[in-house]
């Protein structure tokens, strides 16, 4: 038979959406289920491979996004768009503060503190509150990384570069399949903050996110964590998401090799949409399949086909009752032969 | 053969299952052996035996044909669902039966009947009219989780009529 069908063997079981769970725990989840589809000794070989010294970087780069307190401006820039925001991230006896202001476009500002962020619009005088995870730029993991080996080939470079007037080094991952774009990103030589991520496609760099200017450690203003607006008589809402579980509705969403659900959400999208979202990630890169009923308001009834912009593919495509939007940071062929695999099956009744 | 015992691991038990009657694939009763799996395998022999012997079928009512002929007249002509399996019928008996199993689970396939080409949209900061109408939207709520690009994006905005 072709490999049209697939996917229940992958698909973790039931509640794995692992929002709110530990880092450790989904680690030995991730493990269990690997014993569970019978790759056990492989896993174990990788586990081992944790402590290479990329490996070792990589895990660095990550706690001193969370750890340390650091102030500066990065550049997002794609193709011939550049976008600026500013971060100030100070650790206090409460835990992780930060305060993200973009600079380009509309005024926005996310003043997060641990799990909970608040969005600050002010063109609508309105504070939305999030709680979800926190990790993003300089952080560059979703999980514990633990499955890069198995399908990206890890190398520090011999020589130093220089980021944000400080020395760095770069860590390239080069993806073993197609499924996946490349990575090379330099590592602060001093704390192991991350200066510059850049997204590398066959033809060269994709997109790039770098710091231009950067405090690290003592220079760090807390003051400066403090919105530029005052928000006393802003409405606050709080974004309404809940949990689902994808799976137990019937649908088979075959994810390439080497990634995991992050999270499988019910949310609203613009205009009152009802969506439901699931992302999965590799470790660096993330997909998300969206899944909206058919014929609900406000959905576009429209398929779009397979379209791609910077490093980022989408294919949306009518299942049945329902449309199908895959995208992610990934080459199309991902995304495209994703939704063309996925099947929903509701379960057949006695 | 590494590589076929894998592609059929990752099958859905479903597609498995029907396989398995269609004795097109090594059945594995550990998987089949469970309340579902079993549920399943029963479903399937059912629906199999009833094409195959009109005397175990109950004739429906008239109503129950003309509400089927209007429901397919109200489908919108978008996406017709085809049948599960693109795989070549080892034997043409049975392949009634995969058609059977294909409708008592309702499986529906994306079929790739729309391949655009790889060429990729103009490549501009905001919604340009080159790129497909509401596609900003899943981009955004995909940064809004994830993070990456430009930092984060607001998915949702309150009193955004659009």
């Amino acid at each position: 038979m072709s490999g049209v069908l697939s996917g229940a063997a992958d698909w973790p079981p039931a509640r794995f959406a692992c929002r709110r769970t530990g880092r450790l725990e989904v680690a030995a989840f991730l493990l269990a289920l690997a014993a569970f589809v019978g790759s056990a000794p492989v896993l174990a070989a990788k586990a081992s491979e944790t402590s290479s010294p990329e490996m070792a970087l990589l895990q660095k780069m990550q706690q001193a996004a969370r750890s340390l307190d650091y102030a500066g401006v990065y550049t997002y820039q794609e193709g011939s768009l550049v976008l600026s925001t500013r971060i100030v991230h100070v650790v206090d006896g409460t835990g992780e503060r930060e305060r993200i202001a973009l600079l380009d476009g509309r005024p926005r500002e996310y003043i997060r503190h641990n799990e909970t962020t608040q969005c600050l619009l002010p063109d609508h005088k309105v504070v939305l509150v999030e709680r979800r995870d926190p990790d993003r730029f300089p952080a560059i993991l979703f999980d514990d990384g633990a499955r890069l080996p198995a399908h990206y080939d890890l190398q520090i470079s011999e020589s130093p570069e220089r980021v944000a007037g400080r020395e760095c080094r770069d860590l390239t991952l080069t993806p073993l399949d197609a499924q996946r774009y490349g990575y090379r990103l330099c590592a602060d030589q001093d704390t192991g903050l991350l200066l510059r991520a850049q997204t590398l496609g066959p033809a060269g760099v994709l997109t790039q996110i770098v710091f231009n200017t950067l405090d690290v450690g003592k220079g760090v203003q807390s003051e400066t964590l403090r919105p530029t607006w005052n928000t006393k008589d802003w409405k606050v809402v709080e974004v309404p998401v809940h949990e689902v579980d994808l799976a137990s509705e019937g649908w088979r969403i075959p994810l390439p090799a080497g990634y995991q659900p992050l999270t499988q959400v019910a949310r609203q999208m613009k205009a009152e949409r009802q969506v439901k979202q699931l992302v999965a990630s590799d470790g660096l890169s993330t997909i998300s399949v969206f899944i909206e009923a058919y014929g609900d308001p406000g959905v576009q009834q429209r398929e779009f086909g397979l379209v791609r912009k910077g490093a980022m593919s989408v294919y949306r495509k009518r299942i049945g009752d329902h449309w199908l939007t895959v995208l992610g940071e990934v080459p199309a062929d991902t995304v495209r032969d994703l939704a063309h695999r996925t099947e929903y099956v509701p379960l057949a009744v006695p | 053969m590494q590589a076929i015992k894998e592609q059929e691991h990752q099958a859905s038990l479903e597609a498995s299952i029907s396989a398995w009657i269609d004795a097109e694939a090594d059945i594995r009763p550990e998987d089949l052996d469970t309340p579902y799996g079993r549920r399943v395998w029963d479903t399937y022999h059912m629906i199999g035996d009833v094409l195959r012997s009109e005397e175990l079928a109950i004739k429906p009512s008239d109503f129950l044909y003309a509400r089927i002929s209007r429901a397919i007249d109200e489908e919108p002509p978008i996406v017709a669902p085809r049948p599960l399996s693109m795989r070549p019928y080892a034997r043409a008996g049975l392949s009634g039966l995969a058609v059977a199993a294909a409708v008592a689970a309702v499986a529906w396939i994306a079929l790739p009947y729309f391949t655009a080409s790889d060429g990729g949209v103009a490549e501009t900061p905001v919604l340009a009219t080159a790129e497909p109408e509401g596609i900003y939207d899943y981009v955004a709520a995909h940064r809004d989780i994830t993070g990456v690009g430009p930092v984060r994006q607001v998915s949702f905005e309150p009193g955004d009529a659009r």
